[in-house]
């Protein structure tokens, strides 16, 4: 049979070959005319990895450099301390109670409302009535009353100082000022009609999860930006965003999470793309649970500490991109500017402090103290790779010292679960980053909230350092102050219940004709107006 | 044959309702608490018990698990899919008709090139078998079922859109936009239907009823297409019925890859963020796929098939 079938060539094979490929790729050929979409002028094409949502700014539900574009709020959080922004000035009562805001003269929402002390009051209005929802901030307790006596002054009135004020209020979640026309019926806890604010930007289209079109606001009052439209396309693949950019589908990748060591190191000498990264903006550490009876002994957190080769991590995991963390905050963070002696690496001098401690090396390589093994779990985000990386090398490395280490890796929300509930004996964990830190993780810390009041509950100083932060925030000396954040700093550092590993940075890569690409005091602001093409 | 399509209309039912409450049982099983959940997706800096519980109370978490799932279930009934967690504003129904246009989309040509590609090859890779097409065909075959989805389509944009410079990287828009992504997912389904299509073919050869074709005289062409093919089909034709539904179930993976907005990338956000209206629904609606396809191609064969109308007679 088959040597009658070869003979007779029932179908002719090569035609029956052209068929099926002409029948798929038959679809390719409008795939040309596609492609040629002229590029505007004046259009920066940015990306993020999801869609803008909910952009109503006073809850957090949607995309912050998008509200960042849009809204602006009363002071801005610069270089050197704080800046005017909606209100032209400020006075503070002596007693640091009484906040008197100038309101700058002539400002309007791009739907043309006039953004004056009314408005302000407004918002504050609104977002008071939803007060609970934003009691994370600690002057939302403090906070006594809001008054507009004329169109140019706002006050706010506090039960007590409290200093981290202007800069909750420079953060732009919850206190953004949106067009009170936007709101519905004066309310926007339940949603707003618009999204309408007074920034150098307005939002003019959004297509759910494909991309959101922002124009410069023809009015804005302050430097009209030189980018005149901004489309945010949505492409949550790591990968497929770069390979965007490569095509020149997009000019630009920017944030915490969007580019991998990896991919930045590659494109650093390249000369096609422009890279830059920011100072730190956030701390990747591992938190060490003081409850677990191990590592309860602080001689073994601070053998972890000298047993962590940051180096190595900073440099192997990270390229460099992420410089090694010496503290829990970096130096940069205000008041965290303090002389504290980092835990060097020093794997003999580690295993030096376990043996002084009592814990001897057995025959299975795994020290013990009175019956009890070091056998401690290390918990990652199984949603994160580097996690996983730095976790495994860390398991070689405290193995050596006589440290047993299990990893064990969650998909987020359960690793959050777990790292609220304290149950883990080592967590990673990133800190909030600029500008709440260190006020108002640091204030955070207080409660059961997150995984560093488990972590520091069984420290015995964990009183005077809650006590401490607690006058923090309401001291109205600023040398008290840092005297304040230096006793709970170096307390916490020499309790060592915090391994601090890599500094975060902002990470952007871009093409090469875009200038001016850099970063701002608050993490999440892209700074679009600073932005420009060359020769174009 | 109307009795058959009663029968098999009533007996959905219940299994739909099966679906329905395993896939509730199983939500309801995932840890973490979909009110706290929601709050942390929301960004909540700091929350609260309160809040949590303020939170469980709004989103109607803190009812009894069976009466949650007989007003779930008579919400549905009515059309009313529920509200998401994680964005109260939008509704779930919405949300999937916002998304499963795209997915519906990319599915089908995902059908065609399936169809297309695999039908040609698998026939003549059976004719000619051992020949140089066929051995390059069986590569082909092993090499894109061994390949992992995310791989190919990397690969493919790279190829495609970077090199040879043709189409988009991603992204939502004309068909240009949508050949790579429907290649990826039809890839894997080409090569098992290749194999499916060459086995048939070979087997069927080796059958009494060729050799009493060849015996009559008849054209090879005419028994290749008309006897071997046509009989060869008829398995095919009930796995692309359980495939159809896959493909629309199945493009999680290529949906991210591509940036595609479709309902698989609504369903994975949805499980990430225990959004549980918006993964009932989903579940709910793939469930309802397989049962409707399962039986449109069960009743399309029965109508096709005498010898299946006999045996039942």
């Amino acid at each position: 049979m088959h040597a009658s079938r070869r003979n007779r060539k029932p179908l002719s094979l090569r035609a029956l070959f052209l068929v099926c490929f002409m029948a798929a790729g038959g679809a390719l050929l409008p795939a040309w005319g596609g492609n040629a979409a002229a590029q505007d002028a004046d259009t920066l094409r940015f990306v993020n990895y999801r869609d803008v949502r909910d952009l109503n700014p006073h809850l957090y539900a949607g995309e912050m450099y998008a509200q960042e574009m849009i809204y602006e709020t009363l002071v801005d959080i610069g270089p050197d301390g704080y800046r005017p922004c909606l209100a032209e000035s400020w006075e503070i009562s002596p007693d640091g109670r009484v906040y008197t805001f100038k309101i700058r003269k002539g400002v309007t929402f791009t739907d043309g409302a006039p953004c004056d002390a009314y408005a302000v009051k407004a918002n504050f209005d609104a977002i008071l009535e939803n007060r609970e929802r934003h009691t994370w901030l600690e002057m939302m307790r403090l906070l006594e009353r809001v008054e507009a006596p004329d169109a140019e002054t706002f006050r706010i009135v506090m039960s007590r100082a409290y200093y981290p004020m202007l800069t909750e209020l420079g953060v732009t979640r919850p206190f953004a000022m949106i067009s009170p026309r936007a709101m519905k019926n004066g309310s926007t806890r339940d949603g707003v009609n618009a999204y309408i604010g007074t920034g150098p930007y307005k939002l003019t289209k959004v297509v759910t999860d494909e991309y959101a079109v922002f124009e410069a606001n023809e009015n804005y009052w302050g430097e009209k930006p030189k980018i005149k439209r901004v489309v945010v396309k949505v492409i949550p693949d790591n990968q497929t965003r770069i390979l965007a950019l490569e095509k020149g589908e997009i000019d630009l990748i920017w944030g915490k999470n969007m580019l991998d060591a990896d991919a930045l190191n590659k494109y650093r000498d390249s000369g096609e793309f422009g890279v830059a990264l920011s100072s730190p903006t956030s701390t990747r550490q591992i938190v060490l649970n003081g409850q677990n009876p191990v590592l309860a002994d602080v001689s073994v957190r601070r053998a972890l500490q000298h047993a962590t080769n940051r180096e190595a991590i900073s440099r192997g995991v990270f390229h460099g991109v992420e410089p090694p963390a010496d503290t829990l905050y970096a130096r940069s963070v205000p008041y965290c500017d303090i002389d504290l002696k980092p835990y060097e690496y020093d794997m003999k001098k580690a295993a030096a402090l376990l043996d002084k401690a009592g814990w001897k090396m057995g025959e299975d390589g795994v020290r013990a103290k009175d019956g009890l093994r070091m056998e401690l779990g290390l918990l990652y985000n199984s949603n994160s790779v580097t996690e996983k990386t730095i976790a495994e090398y860390l398991q070689h490395e405290y193995g050596k010292l006589g440290v047993r280490v299990s990893l064990r890796g969650e998909e987020e929300q359960s690793y959050r679960d777990n790292m609220k509930n304290g149950l883990f004996d080592m967590i990673f964990n990133i800190c909030w980053g600029t500008p709440y830190d260190p006020q108002s993780s640091m204030a955070a810390m207080r409660q059961r909230v997150y995984g560093d009041y488990a972590a520091q509950l069984a420290l015995p100083d964990k009183k005077e350092i809650d006590a401490a932060i607690t006058e923090i925030l309401s001291s109205t000396d600023e040398k008290r102050r840092r005297e304040l954040f230096a006793f709970a700093l170096s307390h916490l550092h020499e309790d060592a219940i915090y391994i601090p590993l890599t500094y975060e940075t902002n990470k952007a890569l871009f093409s090469s004709r875009l200038k001016g690409v850099g970063f701002t005091q608050t993490q999440y602001e892209v700074p679009f107006s600073k932005m420009y093409f060359e020769g174009r | 044959m109307k009795n058959y399509v009663i029968m098999r209309l009533l007996a959905t039912i219940p299994l739909l309702l099966g679906i329905s409450f395993l896939c509730f049982v199983f939500i309801n099983l995932i840890p973490s608490d979909p009110a706290e959940v929601a709050l942390r997706i929301r960004q909540t800096p700091v929350i609260t018990e309160e809040l949590i519980a303020r939170t469980r109370a709004e989103l109607g978490l803190d009812q009894p698990f069976l009466a949650r799932y007989f007003h779930w279930l008579w919400d549905c009934l009515h059309f009313d899919l529920g509200v998401s967690y994680t964005n109260p504003a939008r509704t779930v129904l919405g949300e999937i008709g916002r998304c499963l246009p795209a997915t519906l989309e990319l599915a089908g040509l995902s059908l065609v090139y399936v169809i297309a590609l695999s039908l040609p090859i698998g026939f003549l890779s059976a004719v000619y078998k051992d020949s140089w097409f066929d051995r390059l065909m069986r590569g082909f075959v092993f090499a894109a079922t061994a390949m992992p989805v995310y791989w190919v389509g990397l690969l493919l944009i790279w190829i495609v859109s970077i090199r040879l410079d043709l189409l988009p990287t991603s992204g939502y828009g004309g068909l240009s936009h949508l050949i790579l992504p429907a290649f990826t997912v039809a890839l894997s389904y080409i090569s098992t239907y290749i194999r499916l299509i060459r086995n048939n073919m070979l087997e069927n050869m080796r059958e009494d009823y060729v050799l009493y074709a060849q015996a009559r005289g008849l054209k090879r062409r005419a028994i290749l297409v008309r006897h071997i093919l046509k009989n060869s089909l008829q398995s095919c034709v009930t796995a692309i019925g359980m495939s159809i539904p896959q493909l629309i179930a199945g493009t999680i993976v290529v949906e991210n890859v591509f940036a595609w907005p479709g309902v698989g990338r609504l369903c994975i956000a949805s499980i990430f963020n225990r959004d549980y209206p918006v993964i009932q629904a989903y579940v709910l609606l793939v469930g309802v796929l397989f049962v409707f396809f399962n039986l449109a191609f069960d009743i399309l064969q029965y109508a096709a098939d005498p010898r299946l109308r006999e045996r039942k007679a």
